[in-house]
Formats: C-alpha cells, structure tokens, sequence
C-alpha cells in the first residue's frame, strides 16, 4: 500500500516537472517566434529601403552581429511588380514573408488625364465627368455638339486644375523597363507537354515553374493556377472563362480573354491582347503589349481593347521602342470600369459609359461612332483620380512613381 | 500495513522496513527531481516580469514603427525603465536600427529587442 501511495505521489510529481517542462518549452518557442517575427519585420523594411536590384541572389547575414539574428532576403523580378522575399532564421527554425512590391504615387506627377500637346483643344461631350488635375494642350478645353448631343455635364468642365502639357508622353521609367525586357527574354526551357493537374499553386520560395507553349496555339481551360507560374506562348494564347489565374504571368504574342473570366494577373503581348466582355480582373493586374524591337516591320498596330462590362483594376499600357507608323490604340468599351493606370503613346479609344477610377495617360483620345471617328473628344465618359483607393500602388515604370517602395500585397507567410 | 483492531494471538497486517525505505526513497528521488526542475523553470523560463518585459518591447517597437519620429530617450511604463537607442542602420537613412532595453526596479535588465524601422 506504502509503494501505491509512493507512486501516485510520485506521478503527481512528475506531472509537475512535465508541466514545468512544457510550460518553459512554450515560453523558449514564444521568445523565438518572436525574435523571429522582429527580424523578418527587419527584413521586410530592409528590402522596402533598398531598389530593385539591390537583392537580386538570396542574401544571408546578421542583422545586429548579434546571436539569433540571420536574415536571408531577396528580390525577384515578377512582371511590372518586384517580389521580395525576407527569411528569418533561428537555428532550424525559419519565418518567412513573401509579399509584392510597389510605389507610392507622387502626387505632383499625377494626373487624371495627361493628354500630350497636339496644338488641339479637348473636346467634351454628352455626359462626361471629370475630376482631377489634367495636363492637355494649351488650347484647352471646350464643349463640343458630337454625335447628336451636346454637354450635358457638370458646368465646370475640369473638376480639378489645368497645367499644360509637353509635346511628348512622360516616358516610361527606362530601368524598369530594362528589367521588364530581360524578364521577358528569360529562358524558357523546353516546350511543356501540358499541365499535369487542374489546380496548381507554386510557391515563390521555389524557382518560377515556367510553361512553355512554344508555336502551339493554346487554350487554358478548367484549370486553376496560382503563384509562381509563367505561361509563355510564341504564338496566340487564349484564356477561358473556366480558368482561374492568380498572381500568375502570361507571355505571348496574342492574348484573348474570354467573356466572364474572373482572376489577377499580369497579361503580356507583342501585338495584341483581346479581353471580351463581362470579365473581372482584380488587383493588382496588368495588360499590356510590348515591341522591344527597334527594327521589325509591323503589319499591326498595338492595340489592348477591354469590351463591355469589364472590369479591370490594376494598369493598362502600350509600350514601343520605337514609334511605329500604325499609333497602337488601347480600346476601352461601353461601361468598361479600370481603376488603376492607362498609358498609351498612341491613342485612348473610350466607348459610351467607360470609366477611368485613376489616370490616362495619352497621346490622343478617340471615339467611334457608327459613321466617323473622332479624335480629341470624350463623350459620356467619367475620368476621375479622385476616385482611386488612396492605398493605390503603382508600378515603378510609369512616371508617376515616387521612389519609395511599400507593400503591395502579402502573398505568403508561415 | 497496520489495519483493524490489535488482537491478541493475531498477526498485524503491515509493511515491511524493505518497503517503507524503497517508498521513501522514491518519493525523494521524484520530489528532488521536482524541485531541481521547478527551481531552474523559475530561474530560467519566464518569469511574469520577463514575459511582462518583453511584451512591453513588443508594444514599444509597433509603436516607434508607426511614429513620425523616432530618438533616443529613457522612459518608465509598466513599472519598468525602458531605454531605447536610435541608430543610422544604412548611412542614407532611410532606415533606422532601434535598440531597447527594459530593467526592473532592481536595475536588473529584464528584456531586450532590436528591430530595423522605416527612417523618419
């Protein structure tokens, strides 16, 4: 009986020294992911600080030359945006942080619309709004009677003030744009065989998981794709309504989104990319069409057109090395809606109903009626920079980015 | 062991000296144990005042990241004296290392946290 009673006081005491134990475990692993929150918070700030290319390799030191205080950061180029990523590291334990990059916006470069000076006026007409600072022609701005209809707008046609504008577009930042180009002329590896699943994350502490279509014309349908991917096509590629797209970059020479796809991405073309109607991009997305060549014969003009009831958040743009005769043209369609960016070096084509939550940047605008094109009108369209999130980021290759960078978006932790 | 009424005539009922020893000494050894590991989780694990220190850090570096500006001082908050070092981190400033140190009314340093910040 003696020996019973030992060993129940004996297991209540150990009970007591595994609570003890256990107790002081949780307490050292609390200290540490601490430590270890603190540091990658370091890293985090010490990759917003530095420029793009400052961590281009992974980067291992100490932060105060004290214990317990690696670091690993590092940058990787991911389309118009920079990825960084920040490691903490205690022994074997490890705190990561993946997170996008962008710009804050300088608000003395911003604008609603910065129409380059052609020596006309703009025209408005019918219902059209807008609101922000606008750089045009020192011609001005006045109303028009287009198309059968007169303004019927606010009295004040500018909501906002009036600067002049150069004869030229501000240019597009010439070291993103390098980076861009090299990013677009990566390698490709093999052309892939297709995808071996309907639903693919990759992770961006991994290397880019790159799908190459090659001369291929390419459908992606029901499936999912999120992360770390690039999908290149030296050809047309065509995205389905049943795809889902996350995070994920798209290369080709042609580009055609079908109606109704929902998603984010980053869209690239040489000639021309197709976004039909009823479509959601969120954001951050980009659609673009980029010549890097300075010598090739174009048969075709650039051309991004976004169709009926689309909605796109993020930036639209044109860029050529070298003007071509054919002015590339971003189409914006009946009660299409981008908040973001719009930067064309040729022409902003906005249907009826078309809004801009941000800024357009242009060379000219243009309106189609059933009969006659009209250059330098906006009719029944609303531009507004007053309308944008003021969180808005924008990428470091349009003129408007201040130098600092922030957090665009948290895209994976442990 | 010993149980019931002592009869005369009749064996009591009770352990041996063998078995009282060995129980006694289990229960030392066990409650020796205990007490090293009870006492070292005191000494060494955290203490209410450590963990109180670090929390107050934790709370003190949000706050100085959030600031619109950051220096050097020595204050009391919780019952602790807080000091807090600023430093260059880059040479161009555009971030700051941060360097805080909590201490007891004793003076005995309880919690200590760095953290690399935004400059002001």
């Amino acid at each position: 009986m003696v020996i019973i009673i030992a060993l129940v006081i004996g297991v209540l005491c150990s009970s007591l020294i595994v609570a003890g134990y256990y107790y002081r475990l949780q307490y050292q692993k609390m200290q540490r992911y601490q430590l270890l929150q603190r540091n990658a918070g370091s890293a985090v700030n010490l990759l917003l600080a530095g420029q793009d290319s400052t961590y281009t390799h992974p980067e291992t030191f100490s932060l105060f030359h004290l214990d317990q205080d690696s670091v690993c950061v590092q940058t990787i180029p991911w389309g118009i945006y920079t990825i960084g990523v920040a490691k903490a590291l205690i022994q074997r334990d490890t705190l990561y942080r993946i997170f996008a990059m962008a710009q804050a916006v300088d608000s003395s470069k911003w604008a609603a619309i910065y129409q380059a000076d052609s020596a006309r006026p703009l025209a408005l007409s019918g219902n059209t709004s807008i609101t922000g600072d606008v750089f045009i022609s020192p011609a001005g701005v006045n109303q028009a009677y287009v198309n059968n209809q007169a303004y019927t707008g606010d009295k004040v046609l500018i909501k906002g003030k009036i600067h002049a504008s150069e004869k030229t577009l501000p240019a597009l930042m010439a070291g993103p744009m390098a980076a861009l180009q090299s990013f677009m002329q990566q390698d490709r590896g093999n052309i892939s065989g297709g995808f071996k699943s309907d639903s693919i994350q990759h992770s961006f502490l991994l290397p880019s998981l790159i799908f190459n279509f090659g001369h291929a014309i390419a459908t992606l349908s029901d499936i999912k794709l999120s992360g770390n991917i690039i999908l290149f096509s030296d050809t047309a590629l065509t995205i389905d309504s049943t795809a889902v797209l996350r995070n994920v970059i798209v290369i080709a020479r042609s580009i055609t989104v079908h109606s109704g796809f929902h998603g984010n991405c980053q869209l690239f073309a040489q000639d021309t990319i197709g976004i039909q109607g009823n479509c959601r991009f969120g954001y951050p997305s980009c659609a673009a069409v980029l010549r890097f060549n300075k010598s090739g014969i174009v048969k075709t003009p650039a051309k991004v057109g976004l169709n009926k009831n689309t909605v796109f958040a993020g930036s639209v743009f044109v860029y050529e090395a070298e003007q071509s005769a054919l002015k590339p043209v971003v189409h914006i369609g009946r009660q299409v809606k981008v908040s973001g960016q719009v930067y064309s070096p040729g022409y902003v084509e906005l249907e009826d109903h078309a809004e801009i939550a941000g800024s357009v940047f242009t060379r000219g605008f243009l309106y189609q009626s059933s009969f006659t094109r009209y250059e330098n009108y906006l009719i029944n369209v609303t531009v507004s920079s007053k309308a944008l999130s003021p969180y808005y980021l924008t990428p470091g290759l349009f003129p408007v980015a201040q130098k600092k960078h922030k957090v665009l978006q948290w895209l994976e932790a442990n | 062991m010993a149980g019931g009424k002592l009869r005369i005539g009749r064996k009591a009922r009770a352990s041996t000296i063998i078995e009282v020893l060995v129980s006694m000494i289990i229960i030392m050894v066990v409650f020796g144990v205990a007490m090293m590991i009870f006492a070292n989780v005191t000494r060494s694990g955290g203490s209410e005042l450590k963990v109180r220190s670090a929390a107050v850090l934790h709370e003190v570096l949000l706050e100085d990241e959030k600031a619109a500006e950051v220096s050097a001082r020595t204050f009391n908050l919780d019952s602790l004296r807080i000091e807090q070092q600023v430093k260059n981190y880059n040479g161009d400033g555009s971030l700051q290392e941060v360097d805080l140190a909590a201490y007891d009314p004793n003076g005995q340093k309880t919690a200590e946290a760095h953290q690399i910040i935004p400059g002001k």
